[in-house]
């Protein structure tokens, strides 16, 4: 072994407890540095895990494309496989929705369609179905028997009359629970049976496909090819569907890694703040140790080297232990995370994977990262104390008797108490004292910060910010839906379920206070954002709810009256997001589409507010509901919002639902469902934020610990002489209270104080940026209570400890030591 | 004359098993009020274990040391750092100053603990006897060894304690200083009635004292 390194291996295990100190902060920043981006990336590859396991493997597919333009698509060179299906028909049921395809071989294994029993499809009169589906239409049949269905085929968009069609069933698909549960099932027919009821040149495919690409391609890229594809083939945008979930689980989201790196970030600068503090503190101790060695003939490097491997020599053992605990928590920690998500067949495949072990939770590249990174964490902390080391000249190293403090006269005190000694050490060693409470108070004041952003979050205010009233029955529609064309807007308002009969009928039942109704045009409007229209709604809101949006106003001025007009309109803020360039003042054309014919209008910008989800969804441009009810013709009723006695009432809702479900294409939305999604997300985010802070607090604490058992050990002679001289236990223990008090105060004041001040910021931004549907400040008072609690609880344990020890040792030993 | 301290079957062990050493082994003496006593005896004999017992810093295995009457071991810890600070004032080899206090401060710093109001002028005519009065507010970085050692001399007093131990209080100064010291010290005896035990290797020292105890292998050898 070097000499540099035998020095070095001496020192690590001379400065013993100074050295399990940093050895502690190295630990637990490696731990924070592994299980970060182990939960991070483990989460995401266990979700795309089970993506890939229950989601169908295709990037994208064309719609509606002719038999000749699947011919050509099949011989572009980009195309890596493709398969094929067709929308038929459906066979009539009351009880469940029966949809008939055609769909290739290729096209069964994109759509990860297995068959329990029997072959796919070849005769003409061959059909594969569930026996769920069969059940629905209360048929008994095996394979190979023979069956006949009420088949509806589609003609165009519509479905034709009913034929009664024989059909010899040859296969049997799997029932999903999802498929019972919804009552929706499907039948595969051949393709001689398609080509026999659909004429060849109106026959449509969609075609499903994967173009070549490997899991570093980004999303946006892929996407991209698969438009130009598209538009060499005439295929327009909207006849393009991405597989997203697929998408998402196989090939690089960007956005990921700049949020892994920025809480890398927070904890490297934690780990290096204390590591660093840890030795700054200890090198004034060690100054003649250094001159010696460098009297003896070490250069400079040698002595940077002695203080660099004893950092490394105590990395080396605490790092592995910090990833060998890390890779013992990560799994349990995954599935903790996993049963706080609630119940779900995504989760349940989630928890499969995690069990069985399907997916790799600890790559080598994260291991190595964390390696690196923590390295280079504690050679960045041991940069200035090396060049302090290097730079002591040897004659002033040797002659360095005692603290260099006190080179100047000080006034002093005319009386001596055991406060004032304590506050003359904290004075005399200043630099010390305020470096630790900075560095303490970074940690700390960024435990308040996202204290506060936790505090915030309250998933009752969310939900109230989420929902207008308790209960909000709206149309489902759905626009640009090939399935559902009977969900656009257009063709919804045409027979509009939400009726004045509906609204008497919810007034009229138990619980409820009122209903308001708001409504909603489907418009087009000039405000673009990356060639796609901006604004596509104009909301009428009644006047119950001017007062909230006269309050939410941030920009010019709006009267109901001027609301009435219909040529005046308030912009809600959010649309700021994608136009940045719209002010008071400006003129904003709609056209709205009524009996066939685009009618335009210009409206005024007379105000810009800021305005709750519950308050204005997703449309953009607001004024009375008179105003919006005089657009068009048909009733635009958007909206029923229902305000309640009760936030959840199980019995009112159960009413509601049925209500809804009776009216048809009308979708209830709860205050409770809201609730209970954001508590849900809340909770997690709070377990995860809190299990960080709270390792970083200990990274933070074992700076006070380090500080105060180096005070106390560098003064043992100091204090064991003050002994001597009649310093009783009970006044030493009392100074080293006032000591350790002081780093506490000046910490908490700090941290309370400053970090209360970061919060609000940090609240702000959130409610601008709608996080969390943040509304209201709360102060984090748990967090600042137990932050004090915890902080004056380790001090007093630790000077209390400290007091002992040092009276384990006889006074005449103290008096004695040198170091 | 009237025995002020007194020293019976005191014994100190140090280490344990082969490594241990007898320090101090059945010693007994007496110490006369007002007088300069000097231990002497080569390196390791036990002098500085013995004045360390008589000065209530260090525990014996077994015997007892009386102070006054008082047997200071019988007193609970606290109860002997308060008497310490009362009747036993010290002075050491590398004076033992506090290094965030200024001369003032260190000066009075037995008081501070003692809790008492400080008498100014009193405190000030001491450090006017021992020469201190224009380094009030230096620090203890800023003063020679001599200036260094006055000053814990004046701690020493501050609390007009009955015995001042001084544990070779001239062994880190040079021959000047160490007169001015040996000098300083007896005549704080004198003049303020106390009783001063010294450590010292120094014959010339030695042959200053009023009483010379030799001390051999942690015994007393003689006692003059």
């Amino acid at each position: 072994m070097k000499m540099v390194t035998k020095v070095a291996y001496a020192n690590m295990k001379y400065h013993k407890s100074k050295n399990i100190l940093t050895g502690i902060a190295i630990f637990l920043t490696t731990l924070l540095l592994f299980l970060v981006p182990a939960v991070g990336f483990d989460s995401v590859e266990l979700q795309f895990a089970v993506t890939n396991k229950l989601y169908p493997t295709w990037q994208a597919l064309y719609r509606n494309v002719d038999t000749d333009t699947v011919n050509r698509l099949r011989a572009h060179h980009d195309m890596e496989t493709y398969g094929l299906r067709s929308d038929v028909g459906k066979i009539a049921n009351e009880e469940a929705e029966i949809s008939m395809y055609y769909m290739d071989e290729t096209g069964m294994e994109l759509y990860r369609i297995e068959l329990t029993e029997g072959h796919v499809p070849k005769e003409k009169s061959e059909i594969m179905v569930s026996k769920g589906m069969l059940d629905s239409l209360g048929i008994h049949a095996g394979l190979g028997d023979t069956v006949r269905f009420p088949v509806q085929k589609y003609v165009g968009n519509q479905l034709d009359y009913i034929q009664e069609t024989e059909f010899q069933i040859c296969g049997f698909l799997p029932d999903s629970e999802a498929a019972l549960e919804n009552q929706t099932y499907m039948a595969l027919i051949s393709r001689e049976y398609m080509e026999e009821i659909i004429p060849g040149e109106e026959i449509r495919y969609r075609f499903l496909f994967r173009v070549s690409a490997d899991e570093r391609t980004e999303i946006d890229k892929l996407k991209d090819q698969i438009k130009g594809i598209a538009g060499k083939f005439g295929i327009s945008e909207a006849e393009i569907g991405f597989n997203d979930d697929y998408l998402y689980a196989n090939y690089t989201d960007p956005a990921q890694l700049p949020i892994i790196c920025l809480i890398m970030l927070v904890i490297i600068v934690a780990g290096v703040i204390t590591i660093y503090s840890i030795y700054y503190i200890s090198m004034t101790q060690r100054i003649q140790e250094f001159g010696r060695i460098k009297a003896m003939g070490a250069t400079r490097k040698q002595v940077r080297q002695i203080v660099l491997r004893e950092g490394f020599c105590v990395a080396l053992i605490a790092l592995p232990l910090g990833l060998a605990v890390s890779t013992v928590l990560l799994k349990p920690l995954l599935l903790y995370f996993v049963n706080m998500a609630g119940k779900s067949a995504f989760r349940q495949g989630y928890e499969e994977i995690l069990r069985n072990g399907e997916c790799n939770l600890y790559p080598w590249w994260l291991y190595l990262l964390t390696c690196v990174v923590a390295l280079v964490t504690v050679y960045l902390s041991l940069l200035h104390p090396m060049q302090k080391a290097a730079g002591i000249s040897e004659v002033e190293a040797m002659r360095y008797q005692e603290k260099q403090s006190g080179s100047r006269e000080r006034k002093g005190y005319q009386d001596l108490t055991v406060g004032r000694l304590a506050k003359t050490n904290l004075y005399g060693d200043r630099k010390k004292s305020v470096l630790t409470i900075l560095t303490m108070s970074i940690t700390g004041m960024f435990v308040m910060v996202v204290a506060t952003a936790l505090s915030c979050a309250s998933p009752s205010e969310s939900a109230d910010s989420d929902l207008y009233g308790q209960y909000e029955l709206s149309l489902d529609t759905e626009s640009g839906n090939q399935e559902h064309p009977e969900k656009e807007w257009d063709r919804v308002i045409a027979n509009n379920p939400l009726t004045a009969e509906l609204k008497a009928q919810i007034e009229r039942l138990d619980g409820v206070e009122r209903v308001e109704t708001f409504t909603n045009v489907m418009v087009e409007s000039d405000l673009q954002y990356q060639g796609e229209i901006a604004a596509n709604q104009v909301l009428g809101l009644p006047e119950s709810c001017f007062e909230e949006l006269k309050k939410g106003i941030v920009e010019g001025k709006a009267s109901w009256s001027d609301l009435l007009e219909g040529d005046k309109v308030i912009v809600n803020k959010a649309l700021l997001y994608w136009c940045p360039e719209v002010k008071v003042g400006d003129q904003i054309q709609i056209r709205i589409e009524e009996e066939g014919q685009m009618v335009s209008r210009d409206l005024e910008v007379i105000a810009i507010g800021d305005y709750r989800f519950g308050l204005t969804g997703f449309c953009d441009l607001i004024f009375s509901k008179e105003a919006a009810d005089s657009l068009l013709r048909q009733d635009c009723t958007g909206s029923f919002q229902v305000l309640a006695e009760k936030k959840y009432d199980a019995k009112l809702e159960k009413e509601l639902q049925e209500l809804a479900a009776s009216s048809g294409l009308v979708a209830m939305q709860t205050w409770k469902e809201k609730y209970d999604f954001w508590k849900n997300s809340m909770n997690i985010t709070q377990i995860v934020c809190i299990a960080f802070l709270c390792i970083l607090s200990m990274i933070c604490i074992m700076n006070l610990i380090n500080t105060m058992i180096h005070s106390v050990h560098i003064r043992k002679k100091e204090l064991g002489m003050m002994q001597a001289i009649g310093m009783t236990d009970a006044q030493m223990a009392k100074m080293l209270r006032m000591e350790g008090l002081f780093y506490t105060s000046g910490t908490l004041l700090l941290t309370i104080g400053a970090g209360s001040i970061l919060g609000y910021p940090v609240f702000l931004w959130m409610k601008a940026q709608h996080l969390y549907s943040v509304t209201h400040y709360h102060y984090p008072t748990e967090a600042a209570v137990i932050v004090v609690v915890v902080m004056v609880a380790v001090q007093l344990l630790l000077t209390t400890a400290l007091a002992r020890s040092v009276k384990k040792e006889s006074l005449i030993d103290r008096i004695r030591f040198s170091e | 004359m009237s025995k002020i301290v007194e020293v019976q079957d005191l014994v100190k062990y140090y280490g344990s098993g082969e490594n241990l050493v007898k320090a101090v082994d059945h010693t007994s003496l007496c110490i006369e009020s007002g007088k300069f006593t000097a231990i002497v005896g080569r390196s390791g004999s036990g002098k500085s274990t013995l004045l360390h017992m008589i000065g209530g810093l260090d525990r014996p295995d077994s015997g007892r040391v009386l102070i006054d009457g008082k047997d200071i071991f019988g007193l609970k810890s606290d109860r002997l750092a308060q008497f310490r600070r009362k009747k036993i004032g010290f002075v050491f080899q590398d004076f033992n100053l506090i290094p965030s206090l200024n001369v003032w401060e260190n000066i009075i710093l037995p008081m501070g603990l003692d809790g008492r109001k400080v008498p100014v002028e009193e405190v000030e005519e001491k450090m006017e006897y021992l020469g201190l009065l224009g380094k009030r507010k230096a620090m203890p970085a800023m003063l020679s060894g001599g200036q260094k050692q006055r000053v814990a001399i004046a701690r020493a007093l501050v609390m007009n304690p009955a015995i001042i131990c001084a544990d070779e209080p001239t062994g880190n100064l040079d021959s000047q200083s160490e007169l001015e010291v040996v000098d300083l010290m007896k005549k704080c005896v004198r003049d303020y009635g106390q009783t001063l035990v010294m450590i010292t290797h120094d014959e010339g020292i030695a042959q200053m004292a009023d009483c010379v105890i030799l001390i051999e292998d942690g015994k007393v050898v003689s006692q003059s």
